[in-house]
């Protein structure tokens, strides 16, 4: 049990856990900022594991994640627009937080593993992550202003 | 892999599938399950099982939340074609 | 038979069935141990015919023929899905508005897109030294093109989903997987035996035999099959209504 996995374990516990309660409790717009910070959240766990048990293979996970992540939460974005435009959500300051997170599990990532084609990966897989939570949280707070039919 | 990161996968997906089951409307219960399904794929890459997770990951993120959803659309759609009717 | 009686039967069911499987976790042997008679054969089999990926090797060569049962699953169950999903002679399509989505979202759709089929044709592409493949790459090739819909509009997505073309697509890919199988019975040994090809080098794209072929053809499939499947659902969603149209 190295540090990488106990921080695997803290940032899936911690921040998972809560978007799994955030998702299953209160109004909607609380329940889609929840499964939005869900995937900002689940990513950097996966860079975690995959050095904490040294198997770079599973940074395609943290890649596809952070890539269809986002895709979802538009999902939601697009055909819940009516519910949500009542009450717009906006969790900004989580979101940032979320990010920040990110952005450090994936440098510290990077550093670890030095310049090479791996850390070019880690880097795309950063900015994906990193701005797909950011549209999609700028979606959900008003990114479909006149949806009538879908 | 270390054993609490384990236990610690297996308690979220065990309370995200009982929300999944207690929660009833279709709209919520396709947000606890797209919350389920990347869960699901951190447990399986925690028990090593990288494809497995690949694919719970490609299907359960951004698929089946659509579907859900598009069938929930076109009900809605025919209630309310159906309320103005009346 | 009343519901006390239902629900007494359903609790000695339920006893019973909970008692075996107690009597049963109680003897599986411990979480990760090392005795995998199985698995050592298995990966055996993969490294002699240089395939990195061992999950790749079961799926696409020593078990390929499982792998045609699940891709013919799929197919039949697009097709049946496209049955009962179809429009009917009293429903009429009304085309949707353009919609109007905020600029920031719009942009990332359309920067997104690209780099996601391009993650798609990757995963499929390595399935034989990474973990991915044929099926998760079809999946990631088939939302990522969503996106359009998604981000900017449903017309923007029917211009570049011809349906009929990603039909001819998927029944192509499968015949062309049943095809590379039939290449091994032409050639004297096995249906989808590993025998046709040469190995190629371990842990490059050029290795394992006919598991990238077939790779290739499961990923093709899938992709066909969810882009169709997507096609059916939004249609009914967003284009067809009820009634004869006015």
């Amino acid at each position: 049990m190295n540090g990488w996995i106990l921080a695997a374990t803290v940032t899936l516990g911690g921040g998972v856990g809560a978007t799994v309660w955030g998702v299953a409790t209160g109004p909607l717009g609380r329940r889609v900022v929840a499964q939005n910070l869900c995937t900002a959240f689940a990513c950097p766990a996966l860079l975690l594991l995959s050095q904490g048990s040294d198997r770079p293979s599973y940074v395609d996970l943290a890649l596809v994640l952070a890539l269809l992540g986002p895709v979802g939460t538009l999902v939601f974005a697009r055909l819940l627009a009516e519910e949500l435009a009542e009450d717009p959500p906006s969790a900004w300051g989580l979101t940032y937080a979320a990010a920040a997170v990110g952005a450090v599990v994936v440098l510290a990532v990077c550093v670890t593993v030095g310049p090479s084609r791996a850390m070019a990966k880690l880097l795309v897989v950063g900015v994906l992550l990193i701005g797909g939570n950011l549209v999609a949280s700028r979606a959900l707070s008003g990114g479909f202003p006149e949806l009538r039919r879908g | 892999m270390a054993d609490a990161v384990i236990v610690v996968a297996l308690l979220l997906v065990a309370v995200s599938a009982t929300a999944a089951v207690a929660v009833r409307d279709p709209v919520r219960q396709a947000l606890v399950l797209a919350v389920l399904g990347v869960v699901l794929a951190v447990l399986f890459t925690v028990l090593q099982a990288p494809d497995v997770a690949l694919s719970q990951l490609a299907v359960g993120s951004a698929l089946t939340p659509l579907l859900l959803l598009l069938a929930v659309h076109k009900v809605k759609r025919r209630g309310r074609k159906e309320g103005r009717h009346r | 038979m009343s519901r006390r009686v239902r629900l007494w039967l359903l609790a000695v069911g339920g006893a019973g069935l909970a008692t075996l499987f107690v009597a049963a976790a109680l003897d599986l042997p411990a979480l990760g141990g090392d005795h995998h008679p199985y698995g050592d054969r298995a990966v055996h089999a993969s490294l002699a015919r240089h395939t990195a990926n061992v999950i790749a090797s079961v799926n696409f060569d020593q078990r390929a023929f499982d792998t045609l049962g699940e891709m013919t699953i799929l197919f039949a169950a697009v097709v049946g899905c496209g049955v009962l999903l179809r429009q009917t002679r009293d429903e009429h399509r009304d085309r949707p508005a353009p919609e109007k989505v905020a600029r920031p979202v719009r942009r990332h759709a359309l920067l997104v897109l690209p780099v996601a089929l391009l993650t798609g044709l990757y995963v499929i592409a390595h399935g034989q030294l990474s973990p991915g493949g044929g099926f998760q790459g079809g999946v990631v090739a088939a939302t990522s093109l969503h996106l359009l819909y998604l981000g900017a509009d449903y017309r923007a997505l029917e211009r570049v989903r011809p349906v009929g073309l990603y039909e001819t697509g998927d029944a192509i890919a499968t015949s062309a997987y049943v095809v590379t199988g039939l290449a091994g019975l032409i050639g004297g040994t096995a249906f989808l035996a590993n025998t046709v090809l040469p190995y190629g080098t371990f842990n490059t794209l050029s290795s394992g035999g006919t598991v990238p072929l077939l790779n290739a053809a499961v990923g093709m499939e899938v992709a066909c099959a969810v882009v169709v499947l997507l096609a059916r659902f939004l249609d009914q969603a967003v284009e067809i209504e009820e009634g004869n149209g006015k």
